[in-house]
C-alpha cells in the first residue's frame, strides 16, 4: 500500500522554523506508524530523526503528533491515522523542538520531580515481610501505575500551553499515585501542595491528557480523585476548593437564595473568590457591571425546582458517600 | 567530568546499584535513553521469589533446584544460591521502597507459575512488573536527585581500561554530538542484552550490547555468548513478547491442527516447560509443516480463560495483541513464534560483580557489571522466567556495595582525556567522511536474518559456518557504510552505525562460541549434537579479542555445589 | 423536565463523584417517567450527564448502588434506558439536516462562521458519541445547511478556558483569547459555540482579554440555537443578540445579497 507522510523536519543549527517534508512510502499491510517511520529513515533519508526504543508501547519514546494529536508511532496502525492516504507527523506539542520529531524533555522531567514522586512511608515502623495493602487499596493505585512518562498529556495539555508553570497531566497522575497509596503518611502535606499555585484547580478538564493517554492512567480521571481527596481533606483555602463548596452549598440550597436544585449564578463567583477577599471581588466588577448594562446578567435569585426536597435528602448523603 | 563511580545503564541493575551509592558517594549514571525508557520496563510476568505467600511449602532451596535445572547445569551453583537466598528480602525491599505490586486476599505480594519453576513464585504487578520496579527504583532515583548524576541520552563509546583498572568511560552527548569523558574510580556495566541481532526479537531497539562490546574491545573476555534464550511467545512477524505469564495463568498452544502439542514434549509441564523446550517443540512444529495453515507460526489460545481473567490479569498482553496484530485474545488466539529474548551470556563477573578476566577469576580493578549484560552465571544456558529481574535487582545491589567498599581504598587513575576524546572523534568522523555506499540497512537486515535463521533455535555445523562467513563477510562491509546525516545535533543515523558495529561484533562471538560447542545444552540446540555432553562440555566459554582482532577461546568449569547433573524431564 | 437539577456541572463530581452521578441518575429516573430521552443545549451538561449515564451502563452492581439510595429519597429509580443528547446532535441526527436546510427562511450567505466544539462534545473520547471525535462534522454540517461558510482554525477544539475562569483567571482568559484571536485570523464574522459556558467566556471577558493580552478581538460569539434561529426568521432583537458583550446584532449586515 503506498501512503504520504508529511513529516515536520527541523534542526535547531539550520532552520529557523520547522517545514514539513512529503515522504511517499510502499507500506506492508498491518504496519505501525513507527515500522513506517523507520522505513523512510532506512531506505531513504537517514537524516529523518525520532526517538524510539521498546516497540512495544511500554517505554514511552516514540510519542509524537499524528495528525495533530499526541500518540505512540510504535502503537498506532497506519491504516488508522491515514487521511486521504496521507498522515501528518509533527513532534509533540508543548515542547521546544531540538530536531524533527525530536523534542526538548527536561522541562516534563523537572515538573515531574516537583510533587516528590516517591513513597513516603511510615519510617517508625519495622517490618519483617512487605507491607499490607487491600486488593482494593492497589485498585486506587492500579491506573496511575500504569504511567509510561511518554509525555503525550503534557503535549496536547490545553494549560500548558498558556502556562509552562502548570504541573501538568502526567506530573499529577504521579502526585495521585502516591495521595492514594495506602502505604504513603504524607497525603496531607502532598494536597497541600497540589492545592497550591500551579496545581490541580489550574487543570481545565479539556480531557487531551485523558484522550491522549495510551495506558490506563488517565490523567483528568486522577486530577478529579486528587480534587476529591483535597476536598475530603479539607483543604479549602483556594478559589478552585471555594468555587467546589460554592457547588455544594448553591445547589441544596444551603443558604437563603443560594440555590434551590440549581445553581445560583450570582453566588458562585462570589463564593468563590471568598466574601471577605476584597480585590478578588473588585475584580469581579468589570465584567458583572458590562453584563449588567447590556442586561445579560442572570436573575439575582436562583430557580427553585419543585421537588427540591429531593434534592436535599441527597445531598444529607454527601458523608457517607465519600466513605 | 570525574565521578567517584560511574554506572552505564539505567535499568533495574543500574539503578538499584546508584541507589545503594546515592549520598555516600559521588555517584553517575548514563544512558542512552531515559531511566525510565530502560527494557528492564518490558519485562512483564513477574519477579521469582520464594516468598512463600501462595505456597507456603517454597523455600529458596527449591528456587534454587528449579533455576539449576533449568540451566541446563551450566549455572554456577554458588552463584544461584546467593541470588535464590536473597530473593525474598530483596523483592521485598522494592515493595518497601514503594513498588506497586498485585496483591492477594489477605493484602500481601500476589504471586502465580511460570514456566520451569516447581512452586507459583512469580510475585508480580499485573503484566507490568518490569514497568512497576523500574519506575520505583526511577521514583527513588529522584530522591536521591542531589547526590546522583544523570546522564540521559549518552551513548557510550568505549571503556577506559588500562592495565587491568577501569578509570571510566569515553561517551557522546547525544544532543550536541560532543565527547565527552568522565573518570571514575569504580565503573559499572549494566547495559543489558544483545537480543538485536536477531531477525525476530522481544528486545528494544537500545538493546545492542553495547557495554559488552565495549569490555571485550579492551581484551575482557565474553562468557557463554552463545546461550541465547528464545521466548516461546513473541508475537508473528514482530517479535513483541507475549508475557509467560499468557501460560501461566493457563494459556494453551496449538499447531494447525488445534492440537495441544506440548503433550508430546513436556507432558507433565506441557506449557509451561522451561522456555529452550517449549521453543524448540513450536519450531519443531512449524518446521514439519503443523504450523497454522503450515505456516511460520502457532497459536496461544486464552479464551478459555474468559473474559475477566484476561481483563484482569493479562490487560497488557490483550492491548499489545489489538495494537500490533488488530486481534483480541479475548475473542481469538493469537498467533506467535520464538522470539529471540535473552543473553545468558556477557561480561564475566564474581559474587561481588566485579568483571573477571580469566580462568582463575582475577578480578579487573575498578570494573564491575551487573543485570543481563553481565554473566555470573545464574542462568546457565537457559534463563527461568521471571529470574530476570531478580537477577538484576540482587545484583544490581550487590555490585552497589561492593563497589562502595572499593572505592572507599580507590584512588582516580591517569587518564589522558585529549587522547581519548580526539581517538573517539577520529573514529567516528572516518564513519561519518567514508565516502562508500554501503547500506547499514542491507547490512542489519542480512545480519538479523542470518543470525535468526542460521544462529537460532536449531543449530549445525553447516549452518553455523555459512552464518560466520556472513558476518565477517557483513564486517567488512561495514567499513564502508554511508552516513547521510553529518549534523552533529541528535545524529540517530551515526548512533545507529555505531550500534551496528556493536552488533556485527558480538554476533562473531555467538557463532564462533556455538560453533565450538559441539553439544546441546539449554537454549543452545545442535541439531548434530543433539545431546548434552557433560563430559566435555560441562564448562563456560571464554572469548577474548586478541590485539590483532582475532578471537580466542579459554573455557572455565561450571560450579557444582549441591546438584549433581542429570537429565531434564519436565 | 421542570424537575431536573444541576447537573453538577463536573465540579460536584470533583467533590463527591457519586453524589454527582445520583443526582444525574435522578434527573434520567424523571425523564424516563415522562418516556423521554433528555436534550441539552449545553456542552458541559451533555458531557457530564453522559459520564453518568455510561457509568452507569458499563457498572449495573454501581447503578443498583445509587437506586437504592434515590428508590428512598425520591421513590424512582433509573432503570438505565435513557439517551442524553446535544441538541445538536438532535437537529443532525434526528430532525436532519436537509430538514433543516427546508425550512431556512433566511439564508446566512456570505457569513463567515467558525464552528467551536470545545471539550466535552468530543472528549474523553469514551464518552463521546461522536463517530470520530477528532473529526467530528455536525457543527460544519449545519453551517453550511444554513448557507453560511464555515471558517476553521487550529483552536476549533481546544478549551475555551471556562472551568478555570475563578480558579486561575489569567490562564482562562488567555485561552479564551487564542480560541478568538485563532478565528479572527482565519476571517471569521464570528465564532458559533454549541456550549452556553464557552459563550459566556467568549464574548463577556472580550474586552479584558483585548486588554490584558493585548488582542485585536471584537469578534461576536453565536449560540448554536441562535444561529438556527437567525436562519429560522428571528431578528436579532427577539434573540437578544444586543444584549452580548460583543454586539452580534448587526451580524446580518454581513450577508451577501445573492
Amino acid at each position: 500500500m503506498k501512503a504520504r507522510f508529511l513529516i515536520s523536519r527541523f534542526d535547531l543549527q539550520l532552520d529557523t522554523t520547522p517545514r514539513l517534508q512529503e515522504y511517499s512510502v510502499d507500506v506492508p499491510k498491518g504496519s505501525t506508524v513507527l515500522e513506517c517511520l523507520n522505513i523512510i529513515k532506512w531506505t531513504q533519508d537517514g537524516t529523518l530523526t525520532f526517538r524510539m526504543s521498546c516497540r512495544s508501547a511500554i517505554c514511552g519514546s516514540c510519542a509524537m503528533r499524528l495528525n495533530g494529536h499526541a500518540k505512540l508511532a510504535c502503537k498506532t496502525q497506519l491504516s488508522d491515522v491515514l487521511i486521504d492516504g496521507a498522515v501528518t507527523v509533527e513532534p509533540l506539542g508543548n515542547f521546544k523542538v531540538i530536531k524533527d520529531l525530536v523534542v526538548d524533555m527536561e522541562p516534563f522531567w523537572a515538573s515531574l520531580k516537583r510533587v516528590k514522586p516517591w513513597l513516603k512511608p511510615d519510617e517508625s515502623v519495622e517490618y519483617e515481610r512487605e507491607r499490607l495493602q487491600s486488593i482494593e487499596g492497589y485498585k486506587k493505585i492500579e491506573d496511575a501505575s500504569t504511567c509510561i512518562l511518554c509525555a503525550s498529556c503534557y503535549s496536547d495539555c490545553n494549560v500548558l500551553s498558556v502556562d509552562e508553570r502548570f504541573l501538568g497531566p502526567a506530573t499529577l497522575a504521579k502526585a495521585q499515585r502516591f495521595v492514594y497509596d495506602s502505604r504513603d503518611c504524607d497525603a496531607e502535606e502532598r494536597l497541600e501542595y497540589l492545592g497550591g499555585a500551579n496545581g490541580v484547580w489550574d487543570c481545565t478538564h479539556c480531557a487531551e491528557c485523558s484522550t491522549r493517554c495510551p495506558t490506563d492512567a488517565k490523567p483528568l480521571e486522577r486530577i478529579t480523585e486528587l480534587k476529591a481527596a483535597s476536598m475530603a481533606h479539607r483543604i479549602h483555602g483556594n478559589n478552585g476548593a471555594r468555587h467546589v463548596l460554592a457547588f455544594r452549598e448553591s445547589i441544596p440550597g444551603k443558604y437563603p437564595g443560594t440555590g434551590g436544585g440549581m445553581i445560583n449564578e450570582n453566588y458562585i463567583p462570589l463564593r468563590s473568590v471568598g466574601i471577605f477577599n476584597i480585590s478578588g471581588l473588585l475584580d469581579l466588577i468589570p465584567v458583572g457591571l458590562r453584563m449588567f448594562m447590556r442586561g445579560k446578567q442572570p436573575p439575582m435569585m436562583p430557580h427553585y425546582i419543585k421537588k427540591f426536597p429531593e434534592i436535599r435528602k441527597m445531598f444529607s448523603r454527601f458523608k457517607e458517600y465519600l466513605k | 567530568m570525574t565521578h567517584d563511580v560511574v554506572i552505564v545503564g539505567a535499568g533495574l541493575a543500574g539503578l538499584n546499584a546508584a541507589i545503594q551509592l546515592a549520598g555516600k558517594v559521588d555517584v553517575a549514571i548514563v544512558t542512552k535513553v531515559y531511566p525510565s525508557r530502560s527494557h528492564s520496563g518490558a519485562a512483564q510476568g513477574g519477579v521469582a521469589a520464594a516468598v512463600a505467600n501462595l505456597e507456603s511449602d517454597d523455600t529458596p532451596e527449591l528456587h534454587m533446584y528449579d533455576t539449576i535445572k533449568g540451566s541446563d547445569y551450566l549455572g554456577d551453583q554458588d552463584a544461584i544460591e546467593i541470588m535464590v537466598n536473597e530473593a525474598p528480602e530483596t523483592v521485598i525491599e522494592m515493595e518497601r521502597l514503594g513498588c506497586v505490586f498485585s496483591r492477594d486476599e489477605e493484602g500481601r505480594i500476589a504471586q502465580r507459575a511460570f514456566g520451569g519453576h516447581s512452586r507459583k513464585r512469580s510475585c508480580y504487578a499485573a503484566d507490568r512488573t518490569g514497568h512497576s520496579l523500574l519506575h520505583a527504583l526511577f521514583e527513588q532515583s529522584m530522591k536521591h536527585d542531589a547526590n546522583l548524576t544523570v546522564y540521559s541520552e549518552y551513548f557510550l563509546l568505549s571503556l577506559i581500561y588500562k592495565e587491568g583498572v577501569a578509570r571510566g568511560v569515553v561517551m557522546m552527548n547525544i544532543l550536541t554530538g560532543d565527547i565527552e569523558v568522565i573518570r571514575a574510580k569504580a565503573v559499572l556495566f549494566a547495559t543489558g542484552g544483545y537480543g538485536r541481532a536477531f531477525e525476530i526479537t522481544s528486545n528494544a531497539f537500545a538493546n545492542t550490547g553495547d557495554g559488552i562490546v565495549a569490555a571485550y574491545r579492551q581484551g575482557i573476555p565474553l562468557q557463554d555468548m552463545e546461550c541465547v534464550q528464545f521466548h516461546p511467545t513473541g508475537l508473528y512477524g514482530v517479535g513483541i513478547l507475549v508475557s509467560e505469564a499468557a501460560r501461566g495463568e493457563g494459556g494453551y498452544l496449538l499447531n494447525g491442527k488445534g492440537e495441544r502439542f506440548m503433550e508430546k514434549y513436556a507432558p507433565s509441564k506441557m506449557e509451561l516447560a522451561p522456555r529452550d523446550i517449549v521453543s524448540r517443540s513450536e519450531q519443531t512444529e512449524i518446521n514439519e509443516g503443523r504450523g497454522i495453515n503450515g505456516e511460520n507460526y502457532v497459536h496461544i489460545d486464552l479464551r478459555h480463560l474468559g473474559r475477566e481473567t484476561i481483563l484482569e490479569r493479562l490487560p497488557q498482553i490483550r492491548q499489545l495483541g489489538i495494537d500490533f496484530l488488530g486481534i483480541d485474545c479475548i475473542e481469538e488466539p493469537l498467533p506467535i513464534q520464538p522470539t529471540a529474548h535473552y543473553s545468558m551470556g556477557g561480561i564475566p563477573v564474581n559474587h561481588d560483580c566485579q568483571v573477571v578476566v580469566d580462568q582463575s577469576g582475577t578480578p579487573a580493578r575498578g570494573f564491575f557489571s551487573a543485570g543481563e549484560c553481565a554473566c555470573v552465571s545464574v542462568h546457565g544456558a537457559n534463563r527461568l522466567g521471571t529470574n530476570s529481574l531478580l537477577e538484576a535487582l540482587v545484583f544490581g545491589k550487590r555490585a552497589g556495595k561492593a563497589i562502595l567498599k572499593y572505592v572507599q581504598s580507590a584512588e582516580f587513575e591517569d587518564v589522558n582525556e585529549n587522547e581519548e576524546i580526539a581517538n573517539a572523534r577520529k573514529s567516528l568522523d572516518d564513519l561519518l567522511s567514508s565516502a562508500s555506499t554501503e547500506s547499514a540497512n542491507e547490512i542489519r537486515t542480512s545480519l538479523k536474518e542470518t543470525m535468526m535463521w542460521k544462529c537460532g533455535v536449531f543449530r549445525d555445523k553447516e549452518k553455523l559456518e555459512q552464518a560466520l562467513e556472513t558476518v565477517l563477510e557483513l564486517s567488512a562491509r561495514y567499513k564502508n557504510i554511508r552516513i547521510a546525516d553529518k549534523g552533529k545535533v541528535f545524529n540517530t543515523e551515526l548512533q545507529e552505525a555505531l550500534e551496528l558495529g556493536n552488533l556485527l561484533e558480538f554476533s562473531e562471538v555467538i557463532v564462533r562460541g556455538a560453533l565450538a560447542r559441539e553439544e546441546s545444552r539449554g537454549a543452545h540446540f545442535r541439531t548434530d549434537f543433539p545431546k548434552r555432553d557433560d563430559e566435555q562440555w560441562m564448562k563456560h566459554t571464554l572469548a577474548y579479542k586478541g590485539p590483532d582482532g582475532s578471537l580466542q577461546f579459554k573455557y572455565k568449569p561450571v560450579i557444582i555445589t549441591r546438584y549433581q547433573p542429570e537429565e531434564r524431564k519436565y | 423536565m421542570e424537575d431536573a437539577s444541576c447537573c453538577g456541572a463536573g465540579v460536584v463530581q470533583e467533590d463527591n463523584p457519586k453524589l454527582g452521578d445520583a443526582l444525574n441518575a435522578r434527573t434520567f429516573s424523571l425523564a424516563e417517567e415522562q418516556g423521554l430521552d433528555i436534550v441539552t443545549i449545553c456542552s458541559t451538561c451533555q458531557g457530564v450527564m453522559r459520564r453518568a449515564q455510561i457509568k452507569c451502563e458499563n457498572d449495573p452492581d454501581y447503578r443498583a448502588e445509587l437506586n437504592e439510595d434515590l428508590m428512598e429519597d425520591t421513590g424512582r429509580a433509573y432503570q438505565g434506558t435513557v439517551k442524553v443528547k446535544h441538541f445538536y446532535e438532535m437537529i443532525v441526527e434526528d430532525f436532519g439536516l436537509d430538514n433543516l436546510a427546508g425550512k431556512v427562511t433566511r439564508k446566512l450567505t456570505g457569513l463567515n462562521i467558525a464552528p467551536y466544539y470545545g471539550c466535552y462534545a468530543l472528549r474523553p473520547h469514551e464518552f463521546s458519541d461522536v463517530k470520530i471525535p477528532d473529526r467530528p462534522t455536525a457543527l460544519e454540517e449545519t453551517i453550511e445547511a444554513v448557507g453560511a461558510t464555515v471558517v476553521t482554525w487550529p483552536e476549533m477544539q481546544k478549551c475555551c478556558g471556562f472551568p478555570i475562569l475563578m480558579a486561575n483567571k489569567h490562564n482562562s482568559l488567555h485561552l479564551a483569547g487564542n480560541v478568538v484571536e485563532g478565528a479572527k485570523k482565519q476571517g471569521a464574522a464570528c465564532i458559533m459555540t454549541a456550549c452556553p459556558l464557552c459563550h459566556l467566556n467568549l464574548d463577556s471577558y472580550q474586552p479584558e482579554i483585548e486588554k490584558t493580552f493585548a488582542m485585536d478581538l471584537n469578534l461576536p460569539i453565536l449560540h448554536y440555537p441562535q444561529m438556527l434561529a437567525l436562519a429560522l426568521g428571528a431578528t436579532p432583537e427577539e434573540l437578544k443578540l444586543d444584549t452580548h458583550i460583543v454586539q452580534a446584532g448587526n451580524l446580518l449586515e454581513n450577508l451577501s445579497s445573492s
